[in-house]
């Protein structure tokens, strides 16, 4: 695989989100002392000005300073400089997605770096699962660049002895996400990134829009219950057919679209009525048991045979019976979503409540499926609910193979999880809107680009756990939860 | 004439309950260049009305939390803060975010809906510490959002009839249907309200179900109602009976203390069939152990229901059993008894929020017992410990009817709440439910099942 550059690609607004408030107070007479002293550039006097400029608080590491705890205040000859924990950084994020998560991986976004030492960009606060997880592993000797290089991180999607060969140099690829859900900018910034990492990135359900038929190599079709925009000329497209069976932050409750974001363009593709909400019926019409699926899948291996079969479902108690009956119908891959999933609108009820979360399906599945002595010809991806380098690894020691993302693109466009994706004009920061004004947002190149970033820092991060670990191919990892330790519990 | 059952809203905002998550704050500093008022797109950033050079303070109430204004500002002007008023309601059982949440609901009566996943803690306690489960593949006749019209959320009340006996002399059961399984509680916290109590009783009567109403809340005004009227008293004070209307009601309830004269409730309970005979009787209990006298009861078909009382955080009298714990219990032993399906369980305490209910049921209630969630509808903010005399939502003063339609509106988005657990699991009718644990996942059982082979060397739970 070729080598994918980082390229620098900082967020368009003009401050970022921070812990720390820096001020300076009315006493300041711009001696530009602090423009001297502080390591990491909050402070700058532009080229002929005579005033310092309004501090970047977003560069300060607080009491982690390498110059000392409050080097500059100190320094300060009138007392005009104030550090204060910005107020602020409380209302950005929750438990499973912390203000410290958000922003470590909009820095991976913008510099394709990973955080340094003070900086969570790990795992988030939520109290159980990945986040009660951690990787045991001795201090091992000084890791170099050129070790780090040699670690595999390449999965194959297809375990089956007939079929194309699918590898994807990465153990994960792009979630569904419907034309209508997100807007067209942010499609196709995952399509781009897709082709450049030889990955894929799923269409959902709200048709295949003719903007993405360059990077058709990397798109999947998505067919889901209500079947919007499903033709055939875009089953023959695609080298992924992937079933929606249900979606974990709504399993069992279909899907639904409000009028708001159902403009003509979204209506067009779906062949729908403009600004009326869509639903997605809950379950397929034509599947009731095991049978009629495999009928489903030999329909589309009809129209186009070469393409592998994902097979996506959620996660309720019988889900290690739904994924070997899918096995046995014929699916490539089994996609698990945990109900901890991203979602463009779902009710809050199901979010919580329905289905469990994926960290118990995985070993679950994996487990049922070794027993049935299959576990080596089917891929198991885990989605729903996956955030960061560590969450994919653990899912893949939990016994998956790969991983699906999602939410953590859209992060690393932008989002803040303010959570209105679902009404009105849609998403404020432009990404899952359909609304005209509001999607120009986001430029494709841009947040192509800022996608890639996040996941060169999360190859550098992977890898370098392998080998901390001792390994020297993501495959070996998978079932390995001897890895594993349970932290406990607060 | 067959009529499909309906819960009609009306969207009914109250002042007291208009408080946001968030506050944003205009600094000094802003120069009023109106860049917040190009970003926002909910108008929270206005000009000034009487001076268009200035920019007006902002409209928290409209914040969604995106930042956009914030980190546009040139002036690093806006700040944005977590609102102290929203912090400081309830208690950590009656988490803001449930309160919010009930008067969200109590305004609109529609379902919370929101982008973006789930994000609060992985597990709770309690009922918080249940997964409910889903079927992947369904009967055809089932069909998510459409076609949930035909899901019953109805049960029935009382004593079935296991097998017919004798035919010739038939002795059909004292059945009664209700539409929703939630019932009323009219005075959770012993505030005698008669502005709540009446609104209550409203609610329940319009929607189907029971208000239970001690007896010395009664009052003429509640006479309009008195089908849906559930009277409730303690045993001691059965003497005051004949101070209400109880020949006329469908609903008796009886508390008992923990320890009672079984003969004196026995004389009782003859009083009460000889004068209403179609009434059911339901025995408040306080723990979830069933004494003899209790068993020979419902064996003799003398009491219909069994109401488990616990405090509006699900803990009871005894310790810290939480309600689904005893309840579970309780259940269990009817089973075992061969005489579950004699008796309809209640609970009381405990229901915080709509995915409560169909938890509650899960676990071995046919029905459950609203209380302080009635309160939080009425604008209540669960001050722990309640202080009425400075009451922040002034419950003593809100109009009744404006509460009914709350409530109402309330329990249209909790019965559809209830819809769209059961439309997920393929149940197409609320009494399969109960009891049925294996529709649910309990997070003791999954850890262990998921995890603990994982770490055998050093189990989960010890």
């Amino acid at each position: 695989m070729k080598n994918i550059e980082i390229k620098h690609r900082p967020s368009p607004y003009r401050s970022e989100i921070s812990l720390y408030q820096i001020s300076l107070s009315d006493d300041c007479f711009h001696c530009g002392l602090c423009v001297d002293v502080c390591p990491y550039g909050v402070f700058e006097r532009k080229e002929g000005f005579n005033h310092v400029s309004t501090p970047n608080s977003a560069l300060c590491e607080g009491p982690n300073c390498k110059a000392g705890v409050y080097h500059c205040v100190t320094k300060c000859p009138v007392d005009a400089l104030k550090i204060d924990v910005n107020p602020q950084w409380r209302t950005l994020g929750d438990f499973r997605w912390t203000p410290e998560l958000i922003v470590s991986t909009w820095q991976q976004a913008e510099t394709g770096e990973t955080p340094n030492g003070n900086r969570e960009y790990k795992t988030g606060s939520s109290g159980g699962g990945f986040d009660r997880f951690d990787f045991m592993m001795e201090d091992a000797a000084p890791i170099t660049p050129e070790e780090v290089e040699r670690i595999d991180l390449s999965i194959s999607l297809n375990r089956r002895e007939d079929g194309p060969s699918v590898e994807i140099p990465v153990p994960w690829y792009g979630a569904g996400m419907s034309f209508g859900s997100v807007s067209l900018p942010t499609m196709l910034s995952r399509a781009k990134s897709a082709k450049a990492w030889n990955t894929f990135t799923s269409t959902g359900e709200g048709g295949y829009p003719d903007e993405l038929i360059p990077y058709k190599d990397h798109v999947i079709t998505q067919i889901a219950t209500g079947l919007f925009g499903v033709r055939e000329e875009t089953i023959i497209r695609t080298r992924i057919i992937e079933f929606k069976y249900a979606q974990g932050a709504k399993p069992g409750l279909g899907g639904h679209l409000l009028g708001d974001k159902n403009t003509p363009g979204v209506a067009k593709k779906r062949e729908a009525v403009p600004w009326t909400s869509l639903f997605s019926p809950f379950p397929f019409h034509s599947v009731y048991s095991v049978e009629d699926h495999k009928k489903h899948i030999d329909w589309v291996k009809s129209i186009n045979p070469d393409a592998l079969i994902s097979v996506k479902v959620s996660t309720p108690s019988d889900v290690d019976m739904v994924a070997v009956g899918s096995y046995y119908a014929g699916a490539n891959i089994i996609n698990l979503d945990g109900g901890y999933g991203g979602t463009g609108a779902a009710p809050e009820i199901a979010k919580k409540n329905i289905a469990m979360p994926i960290e118990y399906a995985i070993t679950k599945v994996h487990r049922f499926l070794l027993d049935e002595g299959i576990r080596d010809e089917v891929v198991l991806l885990a989605s729903g609910g996956i955030r960061t380098s560590y969450d994919i690894a653990k899912s893949i020691a939990l016994g998956a193979d790969g991983v699906i993302i999602g939410t953590s693109e859209l992060i690393a466009l932008g989002c803040v999880r303010c959570g209105n994706c679902e009404s009105g004009r849609g998403c404020p920061r432009g990404i899952a809107t359909t609304d005209s004004e509001l999607d120009q947002l986001i430029d494709p190149d841009w947040g192509a680009q800022r996608i890639s970033n996040l996941y060169v820092a999360w190859q550098n991060q992977l890898k370098t756990l392998l080998l901390q670990l001792g390994l020297k191919k993501i495959k070996e990892l998978r079932g390995r939860t001897d890895f594993l330790r349970y932290t406990d519990e607060e | 004439m067959y009529e499909r059952y309906h819960i009609d809203t009306s969207p009914t905002k109250l002042p007291s309950t208009q408080i946001g998550k968030f506050e944003i704050i205009r600094k000094d500093n802003c120069f009023n260049c109106g860049q917040c008022m190009t970003q926002c797109i909910y108008d929270v950033h206005t000009r000034e009305d009487r001076d268009q050079r200035k920019m007006a303070e902002p409209v928290s109430q409209l914040c969604k939390n995106c930042f956009s204004c914030i980190q546009n500002c040139p002036q690093q002007a806006l700040e944005m803060v977590r609102n102290s008023k929203y912090e400081s309601l309830g208690n950590t059982y009656w988490t803001p975010d449930k309160i919010l949440t009930i008067w969200n609901e109590a305004e609109e009566g529609k379902i919370p809906v929101y982008g973006a996943g789930y994000r609060g803690p992985f597990k709770g306690s309690g009922f918080d510490s249940i997964w409910t489960d889903m079927s992947e593949i369904v009967r055809p006749t089932r069909d998510g959002i459409h076609g949930r019209e035909y899901i019953a959320t109805a049960i029935d009340l009382g004593r079935k009839l296991s097998w017919i006996t004798d035919f010739e002399n038939l002795d059909p059961p004292n059945i009664r249907v209700i539409q929703i399984p939630m019932f009323f509680d009219t005075d959770p916290l012993g505030l005698c309200l008669k502005n709540i109590i009446l609104a209550i009783a409203k609610a329940a009567h319009r929607i189907g179900t029971f208000a239970y109403v001690n007896l010395e809340d009664y009052s003429d005004e509640l006479k309009p109602y008195i089908e849906s009227i559930a009277f409730r008293f303690p045993l001691h004070k059965a003497g005051h009976l004949d101070s209400v209307p109880w020949k006329k009601v469908n609903l008796i309830e009886i508390v008992l203390p923990k320890e009672f004269s079984s003969s004196k409730l026995e004389k009782l309970l003859v009083k009460i069939k000889k004068h209403n005979s179609t009434a059911l009787i339901s025995l408040g209990l306080p723990s979830h152990l069933l004494s003899e006298e209790i068993i020979k009861l419902i064996q003799a078909s003398s009491v219909d229901m069994l109401n488990l009382y616990t405090d509006s955080y699900g803990n009871s009298s005894e310790g810290d059993m939480f309600i689904s714990e005893s309840i579970r219990k309780l259940h269990l032993n009817l089973v075992k008894r061969h005489m579950r399906d004699e008796i309809t369980l209640m609970g009381k305490g405990g229901i915080a929020a709509a995915e409560h209910v169909p938890k509650a049921i899960i676990c071995g209630e046919d029905a459950v017992v609203l209380d302080l969630s009635l309160l939080v509808a009425a604008g209540c903010r669960a001050c722990d410990p309640c202080r009425i005399e400075n009451c922040p939502a002034e419950l003593k003063k809100v109009d009744s009817e404006t509460t009914a339609q709350r409530i109402i509106n309330m329990m249209c988005a909790w019965r559809d709440q209830l819809l769209e657990i059961l439309s997920a699991m393929g149940i197409r009718d609320v009494r399969r439910l109960r009891g049925e644990v294996g529709r649910a996942m309990f997070y003791e059982d999954i850890e262990k099942e998921s995890f603990d082979f994982i770490f055998e060397e050093k189990p989960l739970f010890k």
